[in-house]
């Protein structure tokens, strides 16, 4: 195989994990530490992608709207924390119906405000060219996004001291609040966290996708999946997870065809989870 | 109104009291009410309903595997699409010829429960628990969704039904009858509407009777504490392997009417919306209890159908503010705040005439009873019959990853009386107990009993076996009643209900816990919920008793009646305690095996160690 | 599981207030449906329109004053001789039964603002049999169950005709019961062809007529080497037949073909593959909202310089105003309508269209013009007819009725039940909206004619499929 395609394949494959890596890592600092099925996570990537096009429009400079649409996602998550979510912790299948509703709201509200069809925003960058193949630049800087994203999220987890409460709110919330950790205020932030990181998601795709109230569907199921399949240490997981499945798509889209990719990926989720009940950073034994 | 639904609301439980005749009466005045209105509305308004109660059914589907036992799936609605699938593909090739489409309901039943039995299987099997169950399920239907929708081309089709892809099937016949050698009939659109519902009400009396049966209650069980359930000799795998046959079953029913009904199916039935919906009906009614599916679709689908009316671009938002104010002020839905109202308010009202004389507090320092109990008597006929079973490991290893937890430790119990197993914290004690009980998969090295290998055993088949253990942490089902707790570990070994009745009441008495018998076994003291814990495990009349740290939490009292207690036990089985209180330890005078870093360090009586220096030392972790 | 730690209201009585609260709702929501039997329309979902004239509509508000009747008036209204009695001047019901909401309320609403804006000028020009149209319009909130009811309530309503149903599934869900009540049926949107219904007359343009003109038209402007890209369902498939068989019969060649699943948004591994095989042209047959991630990506890896693409679907979703102008851009299409042709006739559909739902109207697309013919195709029918009888209204539309469209002249082929109407090539420019370079007069929908004849075989009810 010529260098030029080989080199076009791991660029597709590495566009595709981060794309998985992206849309799921607010998901998993959400579930992961606070077990909160948030069904409404599609809706937090939508909220990130409007919020862009909205700066874009006033005259933003795009780098600049899409860090501010992550914050105020953020701010809408911790906003829906102090409101909603602070009284539903430990309470898995309430979150889910209460979520369910939030996603309701959000793309009925986001609907009637900018209507069915918007206009979109331009990659902000050109393509490359290697060999035969034409590439877009703006997946590199995706890529990037996505490690830096979740590098920096491993860095709040374990060298803050935010995130060594946080951890401690997670594992033993009794025991932290006896120590005097406000684990009320610490849960704020950790889904605050998740939640801008779901915006910056949205935010990063929105000059590559159609931006609709209803693209939130798109990524909900998929983003699930990529966080259970990981398994409880859940930034590795994910990142694992995203890593597997984004192959195993990939490589069946590109041997056979797009629906065929699609469906390994479920079924390599399935097949996974049968067979490492935990995910895969989960106690590999348990009877 | 509020008493039925009170009554019709209780779960597993508690529903023991109410009878079948109950059930029966409420059902059928229901039918009846229902019959009556569906003849005096609109026929397309019949038509309309009879759509919630066929998702009523989808729901009721969902009400018995979660609600009752405790499995989460998101695949009833691809279990339901499977049904209607089934049911288009069954009369579209058939029902011209037989003039009748019941045939094809029944097909759809058998095919979506077959699917529901292969996907149960590949899921349990595997150990597969939880929100991982989840996913799986919604991973299975979201498979389906892509698969059915990419079928449009004419090659993909069963006979003369073709699959029709993302257009769907269509021309579906409607419900039809035939006596045979008669004519055939068609459901006109009212008849059809009461079949549905007094389907649902039947399948709705059904669950309830199944919960109230053996394995309604095992189902329960599960639910609230699978490991206990394990431990005490049950299948689980089999029973939650059963409970989702059957609802896919039921769901696979209710599908096959919604073909019926729409005449229609098309893929997006698999797909993540209404996958959904299943849960948020049943959370919006109530999780465990029928009528929660009933109500769960009619304020779901009504309050959308209504929403809609009102304003039709809100109807989402509306119907999201309804749920989450269910969420918060409504938790465990409608119907289970329903009945929780009602028995607080019955409550209050009781609690306003003065209290009875006789009620006394309970007395803390129960006694257990000292000898010449019809328990022992159980016990001794159960392990007379039996061959003396030592138990004995042999170079047992097990690692947690890189952890080595039980290394390479050889022992073997007598096959009766007492003995002690002690070490300092993370000696390896309770894994080893989980070794033999066969919550832990063995690394390397085996297990005997009676010179049987059960190394690769699964817990249930061990304690069928007679190896019952009591876990460190009380492992008790929290939530119900003393007495359930008992009953299900008497039922747990001759599976016959009236042995059951008659042990779970002899040992109520033995334990003294009689004046607790009603109340949640989580309101028991530290103390007595061991002893239930230790009941229940004397209940399956095991040959060995496996005690993890049998005197937790007691007081001083409590453990010296433990102790006599534990070596009434040592008459008749091998009984191994872990403990860490020397004092208990001296009081049994028991041969005492000490384990230090997974290794077996020393055996001895307690005498002997006492004067061991190097014991101290591995306590006070001076080596 | 942890057990919950639940939020709970403490008081029984606050407690017994919640679920009456609950109860309450769900009372008004059935009740409503009580009442509603008759005129659900009413007040489900619908907006009344009784001779209201173009200038006097507000908006796309919904009425403010609706005075939903009492049951009572309904029925003796139902009690009446069905509308089809002509003696009288009780305006005529007719039914249309939409996605105004949900996801599919992208192609929903210009549809629905279609039917109202089509019924006033019925109305405004005299309506039909001297009466006034009385629309009664339901909301399928983008969900296949919601098609099924309102369908059944459609049929129950007494209308003289249904206009209904934008996916092909809810036409199919519907259809066979318009059917079996013989209330007139008119699918006013493109589709994937085929269907073969006495009762059921298509407006909307089939592939074969898209493609007999796009096809040719590509092989000898940019080249014989087409790569199909196409949603992996009925409409995509059977297209992409169509492509082949077009390219078979002008000298193209079909280099490479992919399916994709409706809710896929990443083409990456796909735009390599384009140009591994490096067509000379990407015949896109991709539908929605997900599908339009693969024009920005397209343009975004900068493969849109080289290989152009070529559409029978951009657009359908205002594809060309989501996207930003450099993803759009040197597009082709082809359909019958663009807002942008420059006829007298569309000079004053465009203005009237503005007037009523204000200049910044995203774009017309061709889906409203299809519903715009509907209508009017019918009202011509029966007024030449002279009388609301199905079967004479059926025999009039057969006999070849047309139409002086916003687009040109359509004329329905009596046989096929199908439209022949102009197609017109399009490119995009960076103003969200198309140059139209070549019209096409007459284009006839090929397949249909060939395999339906339903004036010789009246008695076919189903939907070929080619092969």
């Amino acid at each position: 195989m010529a260098l030029d395609r080989l080199f076009n394949l791991g660029f597709d494959l590495f566009s595709g994990i981060a794309i998985l890596l992206l849309v799921s890592i607010g998901l998993a600092v959400i579930f992961g530490m606070r077990g909160i099925i948030n069904l409404a996570h599609g809706e937090f990537i939508m909220l990130g992608a409007f919020a862009t096009l909205s700066g874009v429009r006033s005259g933003m400079n795009v780098w600049l709207a899409m860090l501010i649409a992550a914050a105020a996602v953020g701010v809408f998550g911790i906003v829906l924390e102090r409101l909603l979510i602070r009284r539903l912790y430990g309470r898995l299948f309430d979150t889910m119906l209460a979520t369910w509703g939030v996603s309701l709201i959000l793309v009925q509200a986001v609907d009637n405000h900018y209507g069915s069809v918007t206009e979109g925003i331009r990659v902000p960058v050109g393509s490359f060219t290697v060999g035969e193949f034409s590439m877009s630049a703006y997946n590199l800087i995706l890529m990037g996004a996505a490690a830096a994203l979740t590098t920096s999220t491993f860095i709040v987890m374990r060298k803050t001291k935010y995130g060594l409460l946080a951890r401690a709110a997670t594992q033993s919330p009794t025991m932290a609040q006896e120590l005097g950790v406000n684990t009320s205020l610490i849960n704020m932030w950790t889904f605050g966290l998740g939640s801008a990181l779901a915006g910056a998601a949205g935010a990063l795709l929105a000059p590559l996708v159609g931006v609709i109230p209803t693209m939130g569907h798109t990524y909900v199921a998929r983003s699930f999946m990529t966080v259970i399949v990981g398994g409880p240490s859940f930034i590795a997981g994910t990142v694992s997870a995203s890593g597997l499945l984004g192959l195993v798509e990939n490589v069946a889209t590109n041997r056979f065809t797009p629906v065929i990719g699609q469906a390994m990926l479920l079924i390599a989720a399935i097949v996974i989870l049968r067979f490492m009940p935990q995910g895969l950073t989960g106690r590999r034994d348990t009877r | 109104m509020m008493a039925q639904l009170a009554r019709l609301a209780g779960s597993g439980a508690s529903s023991a009291r109410s009878s079948l005749g109950t059930d029966l009466s409420v059902a059928g005045l229901a039918l009846v009410a229902v019959a009556i209105l569906g003849n005096t509305v609109e026929e397309f308004t019949a038509f309309e309903w009879s759509l919630w109660a066929i998702q009523a059914i989808l729901a009721l589907s969902l009400v018995l595997i979660w609600g009752y036992g405790g499995i989460f799936s998101f695949g009833q609605a691809a279990l339901y699409g499977i049904g209607g699938y089934t049911y288009g593909f069954w009369a579209i090739n058939f029902a011209d010829n037989t003039g009748e489409s019941l045939t094809a309901v029944v097909a759809a039943v058998v095919v979506g429960a077959a699917f529901a039995a292969l996907l149960g299987y590949f899921m349990f099997y595997g150990n597969v628990t939880n929100v991982y169950v989840a996913i799986i399920t919604l991973a299975t239907s979201l498979v389906l969704f892509a698969f059915v929708n990419s079928t449009s081309g004419s090659e993909y089709r069963i006979g003369d039904a073709p699959f029709g892809g993302y257009n769907g099937m269509t021309r579906i016949p409607r419900l039809t009858w035939r006596l045979p050698g008669g004519a055939s009939h068609e459901l006109t659109r009212v008849q059809f509407f009461v079949v549905c519902v007094a389907a649902g009400l039947l399948i709705a009396v059904g669950i309830r009777i199944l919960s109230r049966r053996p394995f309604g209650r095992i189902a329960v069980a599960m639910q609230h504490n699978e490991l206990r359930t394990e431990l005490s000799g049950y299948n689980v795998r089999a029973h939650k392997l059963a409970l989702f046959t059957i609802g896919g079953g039921i769901a696979a029913f209710a599908g096959a009417l919604f073909a019926a009904w729409g005449r229609f199916i098309s893929p997006p039935i698999f797909s993540l919306t209404p996958a959904a919906l299943v849960v948020i009906w049943i959370l919006v009614g109530s999780r465990s209890s029928v009528a929660g599916a009933f109500i769960g679709v009619l304020i779901v689908e009504g309050l959308s159908s209504w929403a809609g009316g009102a304003d039709g671009n809100n109807e989402p938002i509306v119907l999201g503010a309804i749920l989450i104010f269910i969420v918060l002020f409504l938790p465990g839905g409608v119907i289970a705040n329903a009945a929780r109202a009602w028995a607080l308010a019955s409550r209050q009202a009781a609690n306003r005439q003065p209290a009875p004389p006789n009620s006394q507090e309970p007395a803390q320092a129960s006694q257990i009873q000292p000898t010449a109990s019809p328990v022992l008597d159980w016990m001794a006929e159960a392990n007379g019959e039996r061959s003396n079973s030592p138990i004995a490991t042999r170079m047992v290893t097990k690692r947690f990853g890189g952890l080595t937890a039980v290394d390479n430790v050889t022992l073997e119990f007598p096959s009766t009386g007492v003995s002690c197993l002690i070490g300092p914290n993370g000696a390896g004690k309770s894994t080893l107990f989980g070794l033999l009980s066969g919550q832990y998969s063995v690394t390397d090295g085996q297990v005997l009993l009676d010179e049987q290998n059960l190394t690769k055993w699964p817990a249930f088949q061990r304690a069928r076996q007679g190896i019952g253990v009591k876990l460190q942490v009380a492992s008790i089902y929290k939530e119900l009643s003393v007495r359930e707790n008992l009953w299900l570990a008497c039922f747990a070994m001759p599976h016959n209900r009236e042995t059951a009745d008659v042990r779970t009441e002899q040992l109520l008495e033995w334990l003294r816990l009689g004046e607790h018998a009603r109340n949640p076994a989580g309101l028991l003291s530290h103390g007595q919920q061991q002893w239930l814990e230790i009941g229940m495990v004397v209940a399956t009349s095991p040959c060995v008793v496996l005690l993890d740290e049998p005197t937790a939490g007691m007081t001083r009292e409590e453990t010296r009646q433990t102790g006599e207690l534990v070596s009434q036990l040592g008459e008749w089985a091998s009984v191994i305690v872990v403990e860490h209180d020397m004092e208990f330890v001296r009081q049994l005078g028991a041969p005492v095996t000490v384990l230090h870093r997974g290794r077996l360090f020393t055996q001895g009586s307690f005498d002997e160690l006492s004067g061991d220096e190097r014991i101290l030392d591995i306590y006070l972790g001076r080596e | 599981m942890n057990a919950p730690r639940e939020h709970r209201i403490r008081s029984p009585w606050l407690r017994i207030a919640a679920v009456l609260f609950v109860f309450v709702l769900l009372a008004a929501a059935c009740g409503n449906d009580d009442d509603d039997q008759a005129e659900s329309a009413d007040d489900r979902a619908s907006q009344v329109e009784q001779s209201t004239p173009v200038e006097e509509d507000p908006g796309d508000a919904p009425e403010p004053t609706q005075e939903p009747p009492t049951s009572g008036e309904v029925q003796e209204e139902e009690e009446k001789a069905p509308s089809v009695d002509e003696s009288t001047s009780e305006p005529i019901r007719v039914g249309s039964l939409l996605d105004e909401t949900g996801p599919l309320n992208i192609y929903g609403t210009p549809m629905v603002d279609a039917t109202r804006l089509a019924i006033a000028d019925i109305n405004a020009k005299g309506g039909v049999l001297g009466r006034q149209l009385e629309l009664v319009a339901l909301d399928s909130k983008s969900d296949q169950n919601e098609y099924i009811t309102g369908a059944d309530r459609l049929v129950a309503e007494d209308l003289a005709v249904v206009h209904a149903g934008i996916t092909s599934a809810s036409r199919e869900a519907i259809r066979p019961t318009f059917g079996e009540a013989e209330l007139l049926y008119f699918y006013n949107v493109l589709y994937e062809g085929g269907v073969c219904d006495r009762n059921t007359f298509v407006t909307g343009v089939v592939p074969t007529q898209q493609l007999q003109v796009l096809i040719p038209w590509a092989i000898e402007n940019i080249g014989p080497r087409l790569y199909i890209l196409a949603a992996d369902y009925n409409y995509g498939q059977i297209s992409a037949d169509w492509v082949r068989h077009y390219a078979a019969d002008h000298g193209g060649e079909i280099v490479g073909e992919d399916f994709f699943p409706l809710d896929v948004a990443e083409f990456g591994t796909t735009i390599s593959a384009v140009q591994s095989a490096a067509p000379d042209a990407v015949m896109s047959l991709l539908v929605g909202g997900a599908h339009m991630s693969f024009y920005s990506q397209y343009a975004a890896a900068g493969v849109n310089e080289s290989i152009p693409v070529v559409s029978t679907t951009f657009g359908l979703g205002n594809e060309q105003v989501a996207l930003d102008p450099v993803s759009a851009e040197n597009i082709i299409v082809a359909y019958p309508y663009f807002e942008e042709l420059d006829t007298p006739q569309n000079r004053a559909f465009v203005e009237a269209w503005k007037a009523e739902y204000g200049d910044d109207y995203p774009y017309i697309t061709d889906l409203a013009v299809y519903v715009w013919e509907g209508w009017h195709l019918w009202a011509d029918a029966v007024n030449a007819a002279g009388t609301l009888d199905r079967d004479a209204v059926i025999a009039q539309l057969e006999s070849g009725v047309s139409f002086d469209s916003p687009k040109g002249i359509v004329a329905l082929d009596g046989g096929s039940h199908h439209l022949v109407q102009p197609v017109s090539l399009a490119r995009t420019n960076d103003s969200g909206g198309f140059d139209v370079f070549e019209t096409y007069d007459n284009i006839p929908p090929s397949f249909e004619q060939e395999s339906c004849d339903l004036i010789a075989n009246p008695e076919t009810n189903e939907q070929f499929t080619p092969n």
